[in-house]
């Protein structure tokens, strides 16, 4: 295991700077990119083993192999910068601390892929992440990174900079390319808009994560072997009730209680009680699985039921109640779908309904198997993973907490934070 | 010969089905009688797999799959009835169900609607949802016909993607998200579409509905007749519903080769005038000038006898408002017992045109429109003119071809229009000429015609690698100063193809009147007279009147000349037809009897002697013809009022009175010797269209290519003009005047479009067109009453500013009966030239609002 290197010079005031990045070693893995034919990079980036960090964690080397090769294809490279799943704030971090890597990444993985023109889609609330790239990009171009001859080499490309409206389906990939391209942001139906092969404007079309660019700069600066030599490594936003919330790195596999640790532990006097471990999506995990590796594989074997996702560490002490918590995020997932699909637009809303009136005290015995009733006729029959993603929530927290939920419904109150405090 | 496409073999709930690849799991089970619910598929629009209704269950998937998405492949199992499809189902219903109001006993839709039939087949039976429902402020009017009530909606996106999909106008959109989604317009503005009514009709819950038929009736009430919409000339198949004596409502009946399942909004709604109080119940007669109720006995025998004593000198002008049937018998009646020459139903066309000497119609199936690879609409207005034409030009544009049109005003589907060259009226031949110079290799050194010469050179590099082109041309070519020479141009262009351009004029059954042989010097079927009197004096035993017959225009120049001593108007009005409406003035100061058959008391029928009610269309049995010459059967969906009578009748009725009795027991009988006369003719047979012009030349006669045309109708007792687009000699004095381009609208406020609610309110006050130049120039703001001024005559309108022509001109749609459009056109000269003013503000007039409509 290598040194931490993803947010190696994160706090350096003067990182956005284009001096700064390449004193610092910066677009050395362009310039090797660009000595390569273009197949050799995806190979490089496929023998890292490198896997997308939005969420699905599939192998980018073999995601850019499904593109065509015939250079007579217009291809585009799309970043998904739309970061938007509750509790994940890597790219965000990335974006403003370190952003020529990102550009770095772009340029790589377009050369790679054969694209003129990539695009970033950037969350709209990220102002400031926006200014930051606006000017990385400025320096980019008047030192020849991007536009024509790229280094000097034979290489063109254009990176253009657009802002989504502020929905999480945008986040999804072919909601993305809908809002892209200037529509309401809905999700694609796939077969036949796989966006490889019917993607942006109906053209072949790699979609990469902000993280994962990032590291495929790092990749063709120190190579697969080394990468690989590093650990795989993650970065793992956490937050909630840890004493030190933030950015960590930590290679793949780390089990949650290091993690944890890293983030200063728990606040004085609490503890552990339950966790997302890949954002709201994921199902929640009690104490008892601490010491689940983070890793895409491991994590949504049955016996745990979860899975890595964005990597995004919740953590939830004793005085939460779990209740309030899921209904948090049937809010979020109920105010964020795009109501294309019937059973997430109207599944949501009437779970949130059963939720509020579970919360204010009018719960009934029946609830339990209404909510599950509900969650189950979402489950499968959804268009796109966002309407997936509210149930397991529900089923983890009902696996885990049932008798918080029958507290609740019998007395119309929570007894949690006196639990916590008696 | 092409190899059989190939085929995949599943079992779906255990039987064994090949279906052709890509096929999707829906169709191959409805192919075999299975049932899958299904509510946001249209099988006109790729499926979208939103609703999630038509899940099934299929083995070795990982979850239920959208039948409607899924394409079936060699050996899949589907089940669409285990108990995990059946679960699905039921959920979905549920959810669809828990925020719908479930106000089935007073939605419209009640009786037909998906919804409601789906939830007894497939539904849970009960609801567990105790919440309380969503809200949405309803109804919402979104103009003069859709209104919207967004809680009964179940965001199917069906009128979205109608929207985007086939009419490509994007008439409705989905706002905000999740829950809160609904479908609507910007700003809830009122609705702009002309195809509206489609998503009313693929709606499937009571979410969009018509003004028209709110609360009129439930659908088992209606009683529902197949029939065809006569309003503009395509001809689409409809099933009209009526309940008692009312005309309740007009939907889309499947016509693969003409409507497909589609209509536009004059067709959906063009329809409620049937019963308005106006119509005229009761014959009239003119008695110490006023027009007066009279028996049909005695306005019978009066023009019966003033028709015997003119004779020869009785001029025809017949409209599309006949049924074949109506137009063959006014066509024996007139020439055999009257002894007329003088028949024509072009009252529209200008004296000269280039209109008068072609037959009329689309000279290609309109089911071949969708696979042209260009399309050239030169001066055919087609949203306005032939609507539902123009949802199959949008399946070609979007499987890639190209439009060019070369047209004096833009049309409104701009953006499916690949070359839109937009020129001054009265230059569009100079605007083909340059087009065809460049398609042969030489390309423009000018612009022309206000066309910029790159933008000709771009649409000719289309042109040129076009394989199968559709060329039109509409009034607004045809009927320019310059038309001869367009006709010209474009019959050159579509040599190279071997294919003719198409003649887009005539609405209603104008092609039905044609073939019935209201045209001067032709019969039955388009044949020459001279050819044919034989025969149609031995099937009608009785001479047919000889001699050259006056055209329309050339109909009203005689009797303005003392000529004609009764002028007998059929289902037209030529005092707002007729292009310069003097001309009509003047023919009607010196005839001295007019006859007019009408249901409403038109401009014409107001001056005219007698005035006999009949029926409307809709309320007639028979056949009419569309645009390519289709042949279809009128159905009678309500009767007509008070003692109106079919126009057939009434002629039967003049022809017994004159002694020479005409009867037929019914519209078959007359089919039937029509069919004597007419080789091909059938119910649903496409026959030639009928008309002057090279296909209905005898083989041995002068075949008049459109250049030999240039020399026009002899008989035209109107001066033909040269085909050089002789804008003088006016051009020179122009000052302030505008061109007056002469144009027409779907939605007018005629003698039926304004007694249909809908129509008149779509149409609007009567407006013209200005560009935002001459506009700034005249001190004219959009939306400002303006007073159009030609000579003496002037008429109101509103200013529309746009910059949809060319600066200069002033585009002004017929239609409007209330401020009539013939009322500044002099056809003496070729074009016409009007000055515009804003229209003093008057004190009282306060209740307009400042500078808006």
């Amino acid at each position: 295991m290598g040194e931490p290197f993803l947010l190696k010079y994160i706090r350096e005031a003067d990182q956005g700077e284009y001096e700064a990045y390449v004193s610092r070693g910066g677009y050395e893995g362009l310039r090797k990119a660009l000595a390569m034919p273009p197949e050799q990079v995806t190979e490089e980036v496929d023998r890292s083993g490198l896997r997308g960090r939005g969420g699905a964690g599939f192998p980018t080397g073999r995601k850019w192999k499904f593109l065509p090769k015939d250079p007579a294809v217009t291809k585009y490279l799309v970043v998904n910068a739309d970061e938007g799943e509750p509790g994940t704030f890597k790219d965000r971090t990335l974006i403003e601390g370190d952003p020529h890597r990102l550009i770095e990444g772009i340029v790589i993985g377009s050369y790679a892929i054969g694209a003129r023109q990539a695009f970033i889609y950037l969350r709209r609330e990220f102002y400031k992440g926006r200014a930051i790239l606006e000017r990385a990009l400025a320096q980019a171009y008047a030192q020849g990174v991007l536009g024509e001859h790229v280094l000097g080499s034979g290489y063109d490309l254009d990176i253009i900079l657009a802002t989504g409206a502020g929905a999480y389906i945008a986040g999804e990939e072919t909601g993305l390319l809908e809002s892209l391209e200037g529509r309401r942001a809905m999700p694609r139906l796939k077969p036949p808009f796989y966006p490889a092969v019917k993607g942006l404007y109906m053209q072949p079309t790699a979609l990469n994560n902000v993280e994962t660019l990032c590291h495929v700069a790092w990749i063709l600066s120190g190579g697969a072997e080394w990468y690989k030599a590093q650990g795989s490594p993650i970065l793992v936003s956490v937050s909630g009730h840890v004493q030190q919330p933030g950015v960590y790195e930590v290679p793949l596999g780390t089990p949650i209680r290091e993690v944890i640790a890293l983030a200063g532990g728990m606040r004085p006097g609490r503890t552990f009680k339950a966790c997302f471990p890949g954002g709201s999506s994921s199902a929640i995990l009690s104490a008892a699985y601490l010491d689940v590796p983070m890793d895409y594989d491991l994590m949504k074997l049955d016996v745990y039921g979860s899975m890595l996702g964005s990597a995004a560490l919740i953590v939830m002490d004793d005085t939460a109640c779990m209740i309030e918590i899921v209904a948090r995020a049937v809010e979020f997932y109920r105010d964020e779908s795009c109501g294309k699909c019937t059973p997430c637009r109207e599944g949501t809303v009437w779970l949130g309904q059963v939720y509020e009136r579970i919360l204010r005290g009018g719960g009934q015995d029946s609830d339990i198997e209404l909510l599950q009733g509900i969650a189950k006729g979402m489950t499968g029959t959804c268009f796109c993973p966002l309407g997936e993603s509210v149930p397991p929530a529900i089923a983890s927290s009902l696996r885990f907490f049932r008798s918080e939920y029958d507290h609740h419904i019998r007395t119309g109150t929570c007894d949690v934070r006196a639990h916590a405090e008696g | 010969m092409s190899s059989p496409p190939p085929t995949v073999t599943l079992s779906i709930n255990g039987r064994t089905v090949s279906v052709i690849k890509g096929t999707t799991i829906y169709q191959a089970a409805r192919g075999i009688g299975i049932e899958i619910p299904i509510f946001c598929y249209h099988d006109r629009m790729p499926p979208l797999g939103a609703c999630r209704m038509c899940l099934v269950h299929v083995a070795n998937a990982p979850k239920l799959q959208t039948s409607c998405t899924l394409e079936a492949a060699e050996g899949m199992v589907v089940r669409t009835d285990t108990p995990e499809a059946r679960a699905g189902q039921e959920a979905i219903l549920e959810y669809l169900l828990i925020n719908h109001p479930l106000d089935c006993p007073i939605c419209d839709k009640g009786g037909e609607c998906p919804l409601q039939d789906q939830t007894y087949r497939w539904g849970p039976g009960a609801s567990r949802y105790t919440e309380v429902k969503r809200d949405f402020a309803k109804p919402v009017s979104l103009g003069p016909v859709l209104v919207l009530d967004r809680e009964r909606c179940i965001l199917c996106w069906r009128c979205v993607r109608f929207g985007e999909i086939i009419a490509g106008d994007d008439a409705l959109k989905g706002f905000e998200r999740g829950f809160g989604s609904n479908i609507n317009t910007p700003f809830t503005l009122p609705v702009a579409s002309k195809f509206i009514g489609n998503t009313i009709a693929i709606c499937p819950v009571g979410a969009l509905t018509s003004r028209s038929y709110r609360f009129v009736s439930r659908p088992w009430d209606n009683r529902t007749t197949a029939s065809v919409c006569t309003l503009c000339g395509v001809g689409c198949a409809v099933w009209l519903d009526a309940r008692g004596d009312d005309l309740t409502r007009v939907r889309a009946r499947e016509a693969p080769e003409i409507n497909d399942v589609w209509l536009c909004d004059l067709g959906f709604f063009g329809h409620s005038y049937l019963r308005h109080e106006d119509r005229l119940r009761q014959p009239l007669i003119r008695r110490e000038g006023r027009l007066q109720s009279a028996s049909w006995d005695a306005a019978l025998d009066l023009v019966a006898s003033r028709l015997r004593s003119a004779g020869s000198r009785v001029g025809v002008l017949a409209g599309p408002r006949l049924t074949n049937e109506d137009a063959y018998v006014a066509g024996r009646f007139f020439r055999t017992v009257v002894g007329t020459a003088h028949l024509d139903h072009r009252t529209d066309a200008r004296a000269g045109s280039v209109s008068l000497d072609v037959a009329w119609g689309l000279r290609a199936p309109i089911a071949a429109i969708d696979r042209a690879d260009c399309v050239v609409l030169a001066g055919c207005d087609v949203t306005e003119e032939y609507p539902v034409l123009w949802l199959r030009m949008k399946q070609a544009v979007d499987r890639g071809a190209v439009v060019i049109a070369v047209t004096p005003k833009a049309l409104e589907v701009d953006r499916d229009i690949a070359h839109h060259l937009v020129h001054r009226y009265g230059e569009g031949a100079a605007v083909l000429a340059g087009l065809q110079a460049a398609v042969a290799g030489r390309e423009p050194d000018a612009d022309l015609g206000g066309v910029a010469r790159g933008r000709l050179a771009l649409a000719a590099k289309t042109l040129a690698t076009a394989q199968r082109p559709l060329v039109l041309a509409g009034a607004l070519a045809l009927d320019a100063p310059d038309g001869r020479e367009i006709w010209q141009r474009l019959g050159d262009l579509a040599a190279r193809w071997t294919s003719t351009p198409s003649v887009m004029r005539g609405r209603g059954n104008a092609f039905g009147a044609a073939l019935a042989g209201l045209l001067p010097e032709r019969g039955p079927g388009g044949r020459r007279l001279e050819e044919a009197a034989g025969t149609l004096a031995a099937a009608w035993g009785a001479t047919i009147a000889g001699g050259r017959g006056f055209s329309s225009p050339g109909m009203l120049e005689a009797a303005s000349r003392g000529d004609l001593d009764v002028l007998y108007v059929l289902g037209t009005d030529p005092a707002t037809d007729v292009p310069d409406g003097r001309q009509w003035t003047a023919a009607r100061a010196r005839v001295p009897f007019v006859v007019a058959h009408d249901a409403f008391l038109t401009a014409t029928a107001a001056t005219a002697d007698v005035v006999l009610p009949t029926l409307v269309l809709p309320e007639k049995d028979g056949t009419v013809s569309n645009i390519e010459g289709r042949v279809q059967r009128l159905r009678r969906a309500a009767p007509g009022p008070g003692e109106a009578r079919g126009d057939a009748v009434i002629l039967s009725g003049l022809a017994a009175r004159m002694g020479h009795p005409i009867a037929y027991s019914a519209w078959e009988e007359i089919f039937d010797e029509m069919r004597t006369l007419i080789p091909g003719l059938e119910v649903g047979a496409v026959l030639p269209l009928a008309g002057p012009g090279p296909e209905s030349q005898p083989p041995d006669g002068v075949r008049a290519s459109p250049r030999t045309a240039l020399h026009g109708d002899p008989s035209d007792p109107n001066p033909v003009r040269g085909a050089d687009g002789d804008l003088s000699p006016e051009a020179t004095d122009a000052g302030d005047s505008l061109v007056l381009i002469p144009g027409s609208t779907l939605f007018d406020q005629g003698s039926m479009s304004s007694r249909s609610r809908a129509i008149a309110d779509l149409a609007g006050a009567p407006w013209a067109l200005l560009h935002p130049q001459d506009a700034g120039r005249l001190g004219i703001t959009d939306g400002d009453p303006i007073v159009l001024t030609a000579a003496d005559r002037s008429i109101a309108r509103r200013a529309l500013v746009r910059p949809a022509l060319l600066p200069g001109q002033v585009y002004v749609p017929r239609g409007y009966d209330a401020a009539p459009l013939n009322a500044l056109v002099d056809a003496s000269r070729p074009v016409s030239r009007v000055r515009v003013q804003v229209l003093a503000a008057v004190a009282g007039a306060g209740d307009e609002p400042e500078g808006g409509r």
